[in-house]
């Protein structure tokens, strides 16, 4: 039994604020923020505003405007603009931070903030601390009436985002792919139509019509959500590849051209074998949870895997311990990617242009490239489970499969030769996931004697 | 020392100094109150041209998306043309930000229902105990509606009401020299079309950029008017119009410069108005007894309220009044046009009685009964209102008494009146009557118990 306060409808976190508008996250909440964020920001300087097209993001807008103009900070409002474009925007405007309105992979009736410090990277813990501080003292620094910010539009930013990526990647080349892409409604349709019109790139788009209250499909990045609509399509249109994005474009899932559904968890080990023989870094930076194949892709190119704990944050904080140049890249097994050379922000729009360079370059097929790669197979679950027990619950799988090599730092990850699992607590939901994989077939006895044994405690 | 009012929550909505005390929580909540009594539909926004006008438009709009209204944008607008366009679109209701004449550190939310009207003071009592409440409607995703901008058709409407009820042809045919005082305030936005190419005037105007700050005190009173004077001298007007920061009240000079005293103004106005329609007339305690021997001469009755606008439009409504206002506010309500002040109204009507007659405007303002006033107004602490009150009801026994807003003597062809200000910690005292050395006499008095009192 989940007892109904723990339905986490509404969470507060370093991560910013997201939930379920109305039942949970109110206009308050979104002024309360907004004051904050600017009592936070370096005082005077403009805030780059954007947002995904959910209908509720309206009055996330307005409330996050008058906050900012509150606290004197100019407002550049993108309008609903992809998070990737709104980080290209805060750095190419010189602003003092920016915040992305959207829930991403989460369903329409979700909302959330997200903050952005200068640059348009993410707020590091330290800073992300300070800013719930300030949100929760409500003592929030408005300016006098005569130094109000004011709000003013943009709207050449996907243009000069345009700008940035064509830097980095040879549109002329990748002309030749035929690419189908899922937009699950989102912002991503924005972004590839201007690609179209302006380096005649063959994006073909499937729901790509903005949407505010429901969308074609659970927007994931998952290989489930790329096999419902975009992996049947892939031959009968005679795609070259398929890639589907979450509605703020900053994350990416895969198809390949004979219309099989991508795992998520490929789209880490595909880019980071395109970038490390190429880039100085030869750091992979991501979680516990994300497929060991990454091990086996880093050593093949002199690499190092850095495994922290699942989430954004800790990725973050793990980033800025190491000099740029020393990193390949960082991401999880969600198809959320950061590469070096876009100041590290999760960007689905640029892993995407990763993918067809490596096949454009390789001059092989998606589903050839990742024949290339040894097997692996993991297995997901998750078992709704009363956060009282769960201490009760690590101590005894630890006790249980001691045989193996133990990681605490998030949940318990235990280690064989070949094999490994992760039981962790989620972040956004009152439920205990559980991963494993294994080099070769499925574990599916170890899977399943966890998935009994957490059971057990619930 | 009295307590500064920085922030007024009460039956009369939100209003305080942007900053510390008018916060984009307070406003946003206060919309949520209002969205929620309302109802999801349709409801109007617009504002002055004070500089945190955006602001507090961003902080209304996201209260009343969250309880599932759908925002229209009327941008910079008087609040007249507002309340027009809010009920001539049927929306569900309206809110206005604007302190008014308040300095411009002010900021306030008006409220208006679904007809463009102040909601009566029982209405403005739930809204007040809901907002207090704090259970506000919270629409989810599918219920969140959009904003949505309609920036022309407002002052189209207000301005085609205002010319069914004067003969613009003759108005146009005089081609007036009029000079125009805008304050850089919302009417800064209509006026100068209005007067210019509407009505055909020739015109000179100041103070008309709405990017501007005001340049001089909001409130148009014969002492803050020097610059109109002057344009007035400069330009050699036949008349000039003074509009406050939200456009609803107005101040009149005449030719040669001279500030009238808006009691005056009104009187005008009634006069213009009863000669049209049948019907009484509705003003505050405060105002002058002009308007009483104006209604007389029509054969129509005065009905007398409390001060504040609210006020004298609900019983408007409950006489069906077809003029009203309070004088010294500069207000002039026409409810033909709709029930509100209205400065485009009294604009027009004096324009067209110019028109009409061939006379000046101080040949005008001449022929009204002549009364002589005197206002004033001192700070005071709370508590101190009864004892004079008491005192002056010794000093004068066996006059007619009005307790309804402080207190007013009426005594023969002439009154005195006292009350505390709503708004400010300040004790307002006035008196009139029919000569000049009685009415310093009668003031003088006031002054002198109230010193005495303390």
């Amino acid at each position: 039994m989940i007892p109904p306060h723990a339905a986490k409808s509404l969470r507060i976190s370093h991560v910013g604020l997201r939930g379920v508008v109305g039942s949970a996250l109110t206009a308050s909440h979104v002024l309360d923020f907004a004051a904050a964020f600017g009592t936070f920001l370096d005082p005077g300087g403009a805030v780059v505003v954007g947002r995904d097209p959910r209908s509720s993001g309206v009055m996330l807008r307005e409330g996050l405007l008058s906050g900012l103009l509150a606290c004197g900070h100019d407002v550049i409002d993108l309008g609903i603009a992809p998070t990737p474009v709104i980080q290209h925007s805060i750095r190419r405007r010189n602003a003092a931070g920016g915040v992305s309105i959207g829930a991403s992979h989460n369903s329409a009736e979700w909302n959330a903030l997200k903050f952005l410090g200068r640059d348009g990277t993410y707020l590091s813990t330290a800073e992300a601390s300070e800013l719930l501080d300030i949100y929760h003292l409500k003592k929030f620094s408005f300016v006098e009436w005569n130094h109000l910010g004011s709000v003013r539009s943009e709207t050449l930013a996907i243009d000069r985002y345009l700008d940035d990526l064509a830097a980095s990647y040879d549109f002329e080349a990748l002309r030749k792919f035929r690419v189908l892409v899922d937009c699950c409604n989102g912002t991503s349709s924005l972004i590839l139509r201007r690609a179209n019109e302006r380096f005649g790139a063959g994006f073909i788009l499937i729901n790509e019509k903005i949407e505010g209250v429901s969308f074609a499909h659970e927007p994931s990045t998952t290989r489930d959500a790329v096999a419902l609509q975009l992996a049947p399509l892939m031959q009968p249109l005679g795609a070259d590849a398929g890639f589907l994005f979450d509605v703020d474009s900053d994350r990416v899932a895969l198809a390949a051209e004979d219309g099989t559904p991508v795992s998520e968890e490929m789209v880490l080990p595909l880019i980071a074998d395109y970038l490390l023989p190429r880039g100085p870094g030869k750091l992979i930076i991501t979680n516990i949870s994300t497929t060991a194949l990454l091990e086996e892709i880093a050593a093949r190119h002199g690499g190092k895997v850095v495994r922290v704990p699942v989430g954004r944050q800790a990725a973050i904080d793990a980033l800025s311990t190491y000099r740029p140049e020393q990193i390949a890249l960082a991401g999880e097994g969600t198809g959320a990617v950061m590469m070096p050379q876009f100041r590290f922000v999760y960007d689905g729009i640029a892993s995407m242009l990763a993918v067809l360079s490596m096949l454009h370059e390789s001059g092989r097929t998606l589903s050839q490239t990742l024949a290339g790669y040894p097997k692996y197979s993991i297995l997901k679950g998750q078992v709704p489970l009363v956060t009282q027990r769960i201490p009760a619950l690590l101590m005894d799988l630890r006790e249980r499969y001691a045989s193996g090599c133990v990681n605490v730092i998030d949940g318990l990850r235990v280690d064989w030769p070949g094999r490994w699992f992760h039981v962790r607590v989620s972040q956004t939901e009152p439920i205990v996931r559980i991963i494993c994989e294994q080099r070769g077939e499925p574990p599916r006895e170890l899977f399943d004697a966890l998935l009994e044994e957490v059971r057990s405690f619930a | 020392m009295p307590r500064e009012h920085l922030l007024k929550i009460g039956v009369s909505g939100i209003r305080g100094v942007v900053g510390d005390f008018l916060t984009p929580g307070l406003a946003c909540a206060f919309a949520q109150a209002f969205g929620t009594y309302v109802g999801a539909g349709r409801v109007v926004v617009g504002r002055d041209t004070r500089s945190s006008g955006a602001m507090l438009y961003h902080a209304a709009a996201c209260g009343l998306l969250s309880t599932g209204c759908e925002v229209v944008d009327v941008g910079i607008l008087p609040t007249p043309t507002i309340q027009i366009y809010v009920g001539a679109t049927r929306a569900r209701g309206g809110i206005a930000l604007t302190a008014s004449h308040n300095p411009p550190e002010y900021n306030a939310l008006k409220l208006f229902n679904s007809e463009g009207l102040f909601f009566n003071s029982y209405e403005r009592g739930e809204l007040l105990d809901l907002y207090h409440q704090s259970d506000f409607r919270r629409a989810a995703n599918d219920e969140i509606r959009r904003a949505t901008a309609d920036y022309a058709s407002a002052p189209r409407m207000h301005i085609e009401r205002v010319l069914r009820h004067v003969d613009v042809e003759r108005i146009r045919r005089r081609r007036l020299r009029v000079a125009l005082d805008a304050v850089n305030g919302a009417g800064s936005v209509m006026t100068p079309g209005f007067l210019r190419d509407t009505l055909g005037c020739e015109l000179h105007a100041i103070s008309i950029d709405p990017t501007k700050p005001f340049p001089r005190i909001a409130e148009p009173r014969p002492d803050t008017l020097g610059d109109l004077t002057e344009l007035v001298r400069s330009s050699g007007a036949e008349v000039g119009f003074a509009q406050d920061p939200d456009g609803d009240r107005l101040a009149v000079a005449d030719e040669t410069g001279r500030v009238l005293d808006n009691d005056d103004v009104l009187a005008l106005a009634v006069d213009a108005a009863l000669r049209r329609l049948p019907g009484d007339v509705v003003v505050n305690l405060m105002t002058s007894s002009v308007i009483d021997e104006v209604a007389h001469a029509h054969g129509r009755r005065v009905y007398r309220t409390p001060v504040g606008e609210a006020n004298v439009v609900e019983m408007m409504q409950a006489v069906k009044a077809v003029i009203g206002g309070e004088g010294s506010n500069g207000g002039i309500i026409f409810p033909a046009v709709h029930l509100c002040r209205d400065s485009y109204t009294g604009m027009a009507f004096l324009l067209e009685r110019m028109a009409e007659t061939g006379q000046s405007m101080s040949a005008l303002a001449a022929r009204l009964p002549r009364f002589y006033r005197k206002a004033g107004q001192v700070a005071y602490e709370h508590g101190r209102l009864g004892t004079l009150m008491q005192a002056l009801e010794e000093s004068f026994p066996d006059v007619e008494t009005d307790r309804s807003d402080g207190l007013k003597l009426i005594l023969p062809g002439a009154w005195i009146h006292v009350r505390a200000s709503n708004t400010e910690p300040l004790l307002r005292m006035a008196a009139e009557a029919r000569s000049e050395g009685e009415v310093e006499e009668l003031y003088a008095r006031v002054l002198g118990l109230f010193e005495q009192s303390g």
